[in-house]
């Protein structure tokens, strides 16, 4: 889904009310822009409070579909705070995902085929062989400080633990790795 | 794309892996939903994240573990060979089409050692890689070594060495001698 440059120039909230101002005959392309701004936040958030990638992908949809039906039907309010509305219903369906009140069927039986259809951005992924090789490159004890964060998501205190080092040794050595493959996979930024 | 109060690093990393309070967490939420700048830093330390997940599960990586993440990798699933040697020991090993790892349990007297490193050779004494630093547990006496799965499998038969050695203040020991002798399934 690209960027779609007639936009650029309006804030998410400005985009909202776009589309909240179309009527009857949806402003798709508007709406289309609003979803690729959204759909990783939305995508993120999933990633961050449910760790799993479909639960994740099935939060987008339903998040994002519910929004545009209200935008559509005039039913938000205030457009300018989409973003509020988005984050608040993204952690209510996280709760009901927890809970397991929430189910897929329900999504796909609510919007049909738009839910099937949404064309949701593709997670940013990154050349397996290019990060191997990075990890390759790292000191053991770097390593496995990111092995042991990353493949099962635990903190700093956990990860020492295991490695009999302090959590804020880890810390450091976490930060320090993350530096190392970001650079080596032609990431680093201009932020630290 | 541009954020004036742009979360640095360490907190994204500290946010991603559940180490911030939960009023930080929200407050973190809030700015991460109407921040596009953040965002794309933060989808890409989680395309980070999890390319060293599948970096793992896929073989691709030699890592030495600790215990429990021998446990994570069974509870994700992945299908583990193991191989438990005792210093001066030898095995014939392989790895299965199936295996996703191959466990090296290294048993050797750690209590009281302050660092160990692993040699491993493989061939003649030029293909000697040492490597500093890894990981043990002193109360099990057990280094875990994760050969890339990706790798062993690529491999014909061929024979490799590893040893420990512990050191410390008042120098280097080898604390235990392995042997390998890889053949394909």
């Amino acid at each position: 889904m690209a960027h779609d440059s007639r936009f650029a120039a309006l804030d998410d909230g400005a985009l909202a009310r776009r589309i909240g101002e179309a009527g009857a005959a949806p402003d798709s392309a508007a709406e289309a822009e609003l979803y690729r701004r959204l759909a990783p936040r939305v995508r993120l958030y999933g990633l961050r409070h449910l760790r799993d990638r479909d639960a994740a992908a099935d939060l987008v949809q339903h998040v994002l579909l519910v929004t545009l039906e209200r935008l559509r039907a005039g039913k938000l309010r205030e457009p300018d705070r989409i973003v509020s509305f988005v984050l608040g219903t993204s952690r209510m369906t996280v709760l009901e995902m927890r809970r397991g009140t929430w189910r897929r069927e329900t999504l796909l039986e609510t919007w049909g085929e738009t839910a099937e259809a949404v064309d949701a951005p593709e997670p940013l992924a990154l050349d397996p062989d290019r990060l191997a090789r990075c990890l390759e490159g790292l000191s053991e004890r770097e390593r496995s400080v990111v092995v042991l964060s990353f493949f099962a998501d635990k903190p700093a205190d956990e990860v020492g633990a295991e490695l009999s080092i302090s959590g804020g040794n880890v810390r450091v050595i976490r930060h320090r790795a993350l530096a190392r493959l970001r650079e080596c996979m032609g990431a680093a930024e201009e932020e630290q | 794309m541009t954020c004036k109060n742009p979360i640095g690093f360490e907190t994204l990393i500290a946010y991603w892996l559940g180490e911030v309070p939960e009023k930080s967490e929200a407050k973190l939420d809030e700015h991460l939903f109407g921040c596009a700048h953040c965002t794309r830093r933060l989808e890409e330390l989680a395309a980070l994240a999890w390319g060293v997940r599948a970096a793992v599960t896929e073989g691709r990586v030699t890592m030495v573990v600790s215990g429990p993440f021998l446990e994570a990798m069974k509870q994700a699933g992945l299908a583990l060979r193991e191989y438990r040697l005792d210093p001066g020991g030898s095995v014939n090993c392989t790895i299965a089409t199936d295996d996703d790892a191959v466990i090296s349990r290294l048993q050797a007297p750690l209590s009281g050692i302050e660092r160990v490193d692993l040699v491993r050779v493989q061939g003649g004494a030029e293909s000697e890689l040492r490597v500093a630093d890894v990981p043990f547990n002193a109360a099990t006496g057990e280094v875990l070594v994760v050969p890339s799965a990706a790798w062993l499998k690529s491999m014909p038969a061929f024979r490799m060495q590893m040893r420990l050695i512990a050191v410390g203040k008042a120098g280097e020991k080898q604390i235990g001698e392995y042997t390998f002798n890889h053949s394909p399934s």
